[in-house]
């Protein structure tokens, strides 16, 4: 016999004044490898067609469909009932602006986010069209892409204590972004540009180690090491420049 | 012309301050580890007969160690807390973000930089208090150290104090080591059983030794 699940999910909609927030009971059978996907849709369908979530390729790929799920943030397209156990609790990514019920708006936050650390090749060559493109080890192709197989889904932003103490704290996505461009010999930035944008509190130092961006990350990113890399890394660019000789017109104060 | 007016004010020039406060955090947080590793093997040196601590206690006497070292700890431990605590939150709003949020997200490593953070403010004033009595009642002998222990109140204070230095103690090591990306991922599990058991063990160390001083004849 297959499972009755009860699904109690977050509603609220900001932009009806009398909505209050609350949880909505549905209850659903389970069938053979149902996604929350499409039992979101199943209930949207046969019971409530006010229900708000997101989502648009259904395999991990958009990064549209991140929700808390029984109070781990994760991709709802990607998780199986079969996971979980008969009571299924559906809420939306903290940290993001509520759009309504399940849908949050992370495309404003990641916007701002990526122009925060400058989260594009900073290169002062003229771009010529027709040229060959250079060319680059393949080991180290295959370790940019590792990086940037993140798929801006925010399930590391809302597990992590820190952003969700801290409006202004960048989170792990944006530390494993920089850590990208740092890789890549196209970006012509040097350290001092790349601790200007993460070796703040915001930032690289801002960050607790607490590790949950690292646990949640559907894309299993290699976030914890990449974190304690950059740590690292911009920690020494601060211990190098107090042995420096100060330069002359430079701004840096310390 | 230059004049006096401080144009940071206007305009916030980049600066490498949060990498040094980083560092020290990091750096205070270490060296407080490797005393309380040290302390650890000093007091218990009790189980092995109180002349075993007392020629122990003397030595760092004799050599002023403890005079020059015991506030230098204490400073550390200032300064320590000073940098540590700008990670906790300080407004209740913001404490209630973050405790509603373990409780959300029901993660180990969440919960304990709750800990750690909680254990940190206990420590803050019974560690003082502790650092306080000693320093001022020198010397240091197996006989004044139990007496204190068996006066009822100072037993009660240590059984408390010691599972929260422990806690604090073993969790930062933790935090260090993953933070800093001494242990990768391959071998964070590990590394948090192995963890887990030196706490258990420092725990019970200190268990048996203050035992050892209640019952120890003075
Ligand atoms: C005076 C009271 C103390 C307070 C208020 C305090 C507070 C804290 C806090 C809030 C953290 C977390 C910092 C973070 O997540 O970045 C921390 C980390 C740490 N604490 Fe303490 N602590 C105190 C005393 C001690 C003592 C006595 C020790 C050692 C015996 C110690 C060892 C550590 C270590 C190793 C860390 C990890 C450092 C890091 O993450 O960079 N603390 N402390
Ligand atoms: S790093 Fe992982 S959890 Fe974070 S946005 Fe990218 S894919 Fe999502
Ligand atoms: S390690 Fe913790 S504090 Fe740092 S980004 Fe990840 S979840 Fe946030
Ligand atoms: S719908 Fe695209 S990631 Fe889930």
């Amino acid at each position: 016999m297959s499972r009755q699940l009860t699904f109690n999910i977050f509603r609220f909609n900001p932009e009806d004044p009398n909505s209050e927030p609350h949880t909505d009971t549905f209850v659903l059978e389970e069938t053979p490898s149902l996604t929350l996907f499409i039992a979101l849709n199943k209930i949207r369908e046969e019971q409530d067609p006010s229900l708000m979530f997101d989502f648009a390729c259904r395999m991990a790929i958009c990064g549209s469909c991140g929700m808390v799920v029984n109070g781990r943030p994760g991709l709802a397209c990607k998780t199986l009932t079969t996971e979980l156990p008969d009571e299924i609790t559906l809420m939306p990514l903290p940290v993001f602006r509520l759009v309504g019920d399940l849908s949050v708006d992370t495309g404003t936050w990641f916007r701002q986010t990526n122009t925060k650390i400058e989260s594009w090749i900073h290169d002062d060559q003229e771009f010529d069209p027709t040229a060959v493109e250079e060319r680059m080890e393949n080991d180290l192709a295959n370790s940019i892409f590792e990086l940037e197989r993140c798929i801006e889904c925010g399930c590391c932003v809302a597990s992590c204590g820190t952003a969700n103490m801290r409006e202004d704290f960048v989170g792990a996505f944006a530390l494993n972004r920089i850590s990208r461009f740092i890789m890549d010999p196209r970006d012509k930035r040097k350290d001092p540009e790349y601790f200007e944008v993460v070796g703040t509190d915001q930032g690289i130092f801002g960050c607790m180690g607490l590790l949950a961006c690292e646990d949640v990350c559907p894309r299993e990113l290699p976030l914890q090491d990449q974190l304690g890399i950059l740590r690292r890394k911009m920690a020494f660019v601060g211990l190098k420049n107090i042995f420096k000789p100060k330069e002359k017109g430079r701004q840096r104060r310390f | 012309m230059s004049s006096s007016v401080d144009t940071a004010i206007f305009v916030k020039p980049p600066t490498m301050v949060s990498a040094y406060l980083d560092w020290l955090q990091m750096l205070t947080g270490a060296g407080l580890i490797l005393f309380m590793w040290s302390h650890m093997v000093l007091v218990a040196s009790v189980n092995l007969g109180a002349n075993v601590m007392n020629t122990i206690a003397h030595f760092f006497e004799a050599t002023y160690m403890a005079q020059v070292g015991g506030p230098i700890i204490a400073a550390t431990m200032l300064v320590h807390f000073v940098l540590a605590a700008r990670k906790i939150p300080y407004t209740s709003e913001a404490q209630g973000v973050i405790w509603r949020h373990a409780r959300m997200l029901h993660h180990t490593d969440t919960w304990l930089w709750l800990i750690q953070a909680l254990t940190a403010m206990v420590i803050l004033i019974m560690g003082s208090v502790h650092i306080w009595t000693v320093l001022t009642n020198l010397p240091i002998t197996a006989a004044k150290s139990a007496a204190r222990v068996q006066g009822g109140f100072w037993g009660v204070f240590y059984l408390i104090l010691l599972p929260m230095v422990e806690l604090h103690v073993g969790i930062g090591f933790y935090r260090i080591a993953v933070k800093w990306g001494f242990i990768k991922r391959s071998g964070r599990k590990k590394f948090h059983r192995f963890e887990n058991i030196w706490t258990g063990v420092f725990i019970l160390i200190g268990l048996i030794t203050i035992i050892r001083l209640w019952t120890l004849p003075i």
